[in-house]
């Protein structure tokens, strides 16, 4: 069932993003082969404004990746259609999960046509050498390639994304048990489960300094940080994102097991 | 055991009580009316039965168990809204059954349709409000269920679109099944009751066989409902 419904799910968000994702690809491919044709002024201009489209485009497509996942789970799961997904013989955990996993692979995809379109915009070998220059330091500090120190960030950046997209869900779970004011508290909600976690990491991040100094440094002096401690603090961050996903997941489970109370 | 049976149902929402111990037991093979005025709290009940409401308190059970996977097998729901996502074709619609409810039957569904005259290529969105519930209708009787929740079937629509409603009704649920019909409209369907649930501000106020309330109080159930919710 699980299959099934992720089909259903996928289907009407790619819909829309699938559309941003064509649009990126024209305008960075336009934008190149532009780049490529002539160096006038007005085709430099008119490459400019193709590759301000094109990251327009791109930052459309994960805008509207987040806005469209929100607005499937609470379409789906709160207004008219409801009725429907909530009366066909699957399991609560299993319709969260299928939400969950497909704000995943949206994420995910968003994420490949946004490195693939600026690859197509920007790639030339002056470039990769500035970007080389510029992760060389912080790559060596982690002991790897550059080519990893990328794919961490862009691990990070599906983290932070995932994060944001769960205590969405969470809110909008929590907001709709209520009977009044579903959306306003949804996003009071939301914010203010934010806000908490951002506490909360404050609070690991000073209880982590009371046993290492150079931690509480980053806290109560001004003094330059050394490499050593960003990385263990970088890694933490990590750790931690991974934590909150894995506990907000867990929540937003349990309270939408608990049963709904649709429009 | 019972077919739906409910125990000191409660609802309330903000701290107003819609449903007041419900207590209630549904037979196999019954076609029931679940009549009353607008706001007795006829919906109320019927979500909670299909799990989109959580009860307050009490107990909700179909064939001994409380809503989930199981009773949602069993249940075929019409609710009085219209549910389909209105970006998909009757065609998809009927897969999206197909897929979900291994009891639907998909050329039933499609030979209702042709009745209908509806092309199954067309995009619910552009159909009329009456042709989506219509359509919902025999999505719903197309399934091979044990219970048939109907809310409001009759609700909003004209004297020969109500005649076809309940001849699908009546000629699509399956041998041994139970059908709740929730409605106000009591002479359209009067003739196809077996027994009436009369609820009145979240509580049953009467239930009986429909033939020997008739009898006792010897006029028809509309009148007897007229007399009894009299403003």
């Amino acid at each position: 069932m699980l299959g099934k419904l992720l089909k259903y799910d996928l289907k009407w968000v790619y819909k829309v993003v699938s559309v941003f994702y064509i649009l990126s690809l024209f305008f960075s491919v336009t934008g190149r082969l532009l780049n490529n044709i002539e160096n006038s002024v007005v085709f430099s201009a008119i490459t400019q404004f193709t590759f301000g489209f094109a990251i327009a485009m791109m930052a459309s497509s994960l805008i509207n990746c987040l806005m469209r996942l929100w607005a499937r789970f609470i379409r789906n799961l709160y207004k008219d259609e409801s009725y429907l997904t909530h009366t066909i013989p699957v399991e609560k955990k299993t319709i969260f999960l299928s939400k969950v996993l497909s704000a995943g692979i949206t994420v995910f995809t968003t994420a490949i046509v946004i490195i693939v379109c600026l690859f197509i915009c920007y790639y030339s070998k002056e470039n990769l050498q500035v970007l080389k220059s510029m992760l060389e330091v912080t790559a060596s500090t982690y002991d790897t390639t550059i080519v990893n120190l990328l794919l961490l960030m862009a691990f990070v950046f599906f983290l932070e994304v995932m994060f944001m997209i769960l205590i969405g869900y969470v809110g909008i779970i929590l907001g709709h048990k209520s009977n009044r004011n579903k959306m306003v508290k949804t996003i009071l909600i939301g914010f203010a489960l934010y806000m908490l976690t951002q506490f909360v990491t404050l609070g690991v991040v000073f209880i982590f300094g009371l046993f290492n100094q150079n931690v509480m440094n980053l806290v109560n002096t001004t003094d330059i940080v050394n490499m050593e401690t960003i990385k263990l603090v970088m890694t933490g961050g990590i750790g931690l994102y991974a934590v909150y996903i894995a506990f907000y997941y867990w929540l937003g489970k349990k309270a939408f097991q608990k049963g709904v109370n649709v429009e | 055991m019972e077919l739906l049976e409910c125990k000191r149902l409660c609802k309330e929402f903000d701290g107003k009580k819609i449903l007041k111990d419900i207590n209630l037991t549904i037979p196999k093979g019954k076609i029931i009316g679940l009549l009353g005025k607008n706001g007795a709290g006829k919906s109320t009940f019927i979500k909670l039965v299909n799990d989109l409401l959580t009860p307050t308190s009490g107990e909700i059970l179909i064939n001994g168990k409380k809503p989930g996977v199981d009773s949602k097998e069993i249940i075929a729901y019409l609710p009085e809204r219209t549910y389909l996502d209105k970006e998909m074709t009757i065609k998809q619609a009927i897969n999206y059954f197909e897929e979900f409810y291994s009891n639907f039957n998909s050329e039933k569904a499609k030979k209702l349709l042709k009745d209908l005259n509806l092309d199954i290529n067309t995009k619910i969105a552009k159909m009329s409000k009456g042709m989506q519930e219509k359509l919902q209708l025999i999505l719903v009787m197309s399934r091979t269920a044990e219970l048939y929740i109907l809310d409001e079937p009759l609700g909003g629509v004209d004297p020969a679109t109500r005649d076809y409603i309940l001849d699908t009704i009546l000629s699509n649920f399956s041998d041994g099944a139970s059908v709740i019909i929730s409605t106000h409209l009591i002479s359209d369907i009067e003739r196809i009751l077996d027994e009436v649930i009369f609820m009145n501000n979240g509580e049953i106020a009467l239930t009986s066989s429909a033939d020997e309330l008739r009898n006792s109080e010897k006029s028809s159930i509309d009148d007897i409902f007229r007399r009894y919710f009299k403003c």
